[in-house]
């Protein structure tokens, strides 16, 4: 069964039109959303987060849809959210921001302090755990963020860009990561590295200009870059390439889908 | 930790059983002592030993009745060691699972003075601090006749500023993040609502009992007025966001007593503003109509709840 059910969406952002009669149906696994700045993948996930209302379409998460105000609280207590920009309250405590989002979350009360140890721990925190958000590096404040999304093990897991600001080592253990958290729940991870797909994610989709322009493994993906002459340093930087010039090529939209 | 290991001395068995009984020479026990400190096997060995003798016992039973005696406890406290033990990778969830049961009350307070905590810090405290403070300077400092009349006429709008200052997109930096989760809606701005009332009530109330009244209304007329302010800024924020509905309530509080004060002509501003003030407060047909504004604020809030699924308008 898809936990993320998406038919006919359709977004605008500041007037033009973000996401254009988009279809997506995600499972279980790490769904890596590559594409351009302005595809619309920040579009699609603040949708999925259920923060922005959709124009037009139908978004249903863990089956039930997500217009109505009845079925929203449920859904919103098995997601966890780490958005783009990600402000924080920076005299609070790694412990008591990630406790804070826990009781947001509606977490029973005497599961939220061992849930925050193990969440902090996760994103390689735990040393830090009770100091100040502002004495932290971008980077940890960046984990902090991962841990808060995670608190509440979430069936659905949403990460815009979240290897931003990492640097390599902490990335090789955030696809570690990213990999155990796709064996049980839908994570959705947009980002602008594709290394990143190839490492962790078990599909990848690809936006462009509010579509989806691909769809397929990142071993699909591969294969497409090796066998095309498109640029790029990595047979699958290739296969991004191709794949995106094969969709905007006059007459092809409908032959890629 | 494992290049020591190797050449590192352990608790033999023999050492660990005398311990436990009570038998083993002082210096041995700090030896070992000091060692368990580093050494997780050894630590687990000796507690092992330990727990097979009387006092093990008595902690055990001490234990269960401390954890039976906590209303809910005992619950939580399985529910921590089910989660632990489903998770082996959750080391850090270990030395934790005894203290928890006592925890809860302690950390929900806890967490609701977070939730409110935006709300009361920032720039909206020392201004409130700065207007109880502003009012008895000038009525003792300066002698100004008319400081509790300028205080309650500032007083109703000052709820109002603190739940603009603290909640929505404009002002919560975690907006983002809350704007998803099941309690980042209304009950997160009822809840900031409630702290900005909670420190704004009491603080301006008796500082206008400290001041002398000169014709001024009693210090307690705005409670009504700025509750019913306040719920009337929140229905209005879920059609036209945050800060302009505040701008619409505070703004009209303060058109409507300042106004005519400096249109009508004749006699003392201060005197004039009084008279006014007690013309918007004063007598039960105005505090009943602040109470049946304070609770059709609250209905039409109830019935706009929805508007608070997503984020208001900045």
């Amino acid at each position: 069964m898809s936990s993320i059910r998406v038919t006919g969406l359709r977004v605008r952002h500041r007037k033009t039109l973000a996401l254009d009669s988009l279809d997506l149906e995600l499972g279980t696994g790490v769904h890596g959303l590559l594409g351009p700045n302005g595809a619309g993948k920040t579009s699609l996930i603040r949708v999925l987060a259920t923060v922005a209302r959709p124009d037009a379409g139908r978004v249903e998460l863990l089956g039930a849809d997500t217009a109505g105000h009845r079925g929203l609280a449920g859904v919103r207590r098995r997601l966890g959210y780490l958005p783009q920009e990600f402000g924080y309250y920076p005299g609070f405590t790694v412990r008591e921001f990630v406790a804070y989002v826990a009781w947001l979350k509606e977490m029973p009360a005497a599961d939220v302090p061992a849930a925050v140890e193990r969440a902090v721990a996760r994103v390689g925190l735990a040393d830090r755990i009770d100091a100040k958000v502002r004495t932290l590096s971008g980077g940890m404040v960046r984990r902090v963020g991962i841990a808060q999304a995670i608190v509440n093990d979430p069936a659905v897991l949403l990460l815009d860009e979240p290897t931003a600001g990492l640097d390599p080592e902490q990335r090789v253990e955030f696809r570690e990561l990213l990999r155990a958290l796709g064996a049980s729940a839908t994570v959705v991870v947009s980002t602008h590295l594709v290394e990143d797909v190839a490492a962790a994610c078990t599909e990848v989709t690809l936006l462009d200009a509010g579509r989806v322009a691909y769809r397929g493994t990142p071993e699909a993906l591969t294969r497409l870059g090796e066998a095309s002459d498109g640029p790029g340093d990595h047979p699958i930087e290739r296969g991004y390439t191709a794949a995106l010039r094969a969709h905007r090529a006059p007459g092809a939209r409908e032959a890629v889908r | 930790m494992t290049h020591r290991d190797s050449h590192q001395w352990h608790v033999p068995d023999d050492q660990a059983t005398r311990y436990a009984e009570g038998t083993l020479p002082d210096p041995d026990a700090w030896s070992l002592e000091k060692h368990v400190e580093d050494c997780a096997r050894c630590a687990s060995r000796v507690s092992a030993a330990v727990g097979g003798t009387a006092a093990g016992t008595v902690l055990a039973a001490v234990r269960a009745a401390v954890l039976e005696s906590a209303p809910g406890a005992a619950v939580s406290g399985e529910a921590v060691l089910g989660r632990a033990a489903m998770t082996p990778a959750a080391g850090a969830a270990g030395p934790t699972e005894a203290v928890l049961g006592g925890r809860p009350v302690v950390s929900r307070f806890a967490r609701l003075l977070w939730a409110a905590g935006p709300a009361v810090r920032g720039a909206w405290l020392p201004a409130v601090l700065g207007v109880a403070v502003a009012a008895l300077a000038l009525s003792y400092g300066a002698g100004f006749p008319g400081a509790r009349a300028l205080l309650l006429a500032i007083a109703p709008v000052v709820p109002v500023a603190g739940v603009t200052l603290s909640y929505g997109p404009h002002a919560d930096p975690l907006h983002e993040v809350t704007a998803a989760t099941p309690g980042g809606g209304l009950r997160l701005a009822l809840t900031r609502t409630v702290a900005v009332l909670a420190v704004s009530l009491p603080l301006l109330t008796l500082t206008g009992l400290l001041l002398p009244a000169s014709g001024a209304p009693a210090a307690a007329a705005w409670l009504l007025p700025g509750l019913a302010l306040a719920l009337a800024s929140l229905a209005l924020a879920s059609f036209v966001g945050c800060r302009a509905a505040a701008g619409v309530t505070g703004g009209g509080w303060l058109c409507a007593v300042l106004a005519p004060v400096a249109v009508a002509p004749g006699g003392a501003a201060t005197l004039r503003l009084a008279e006014q003030l007690s013309r918007c407060l004063d007598g039960v047909a105005a505090q009943s109509a602040w109470a049946a504004a304070a609770v059709l604020s609250a209905t039409l809030l109830t019935a706009r709840r929805p508007a608070y699924d997503r984020p208001l308008r900045p």
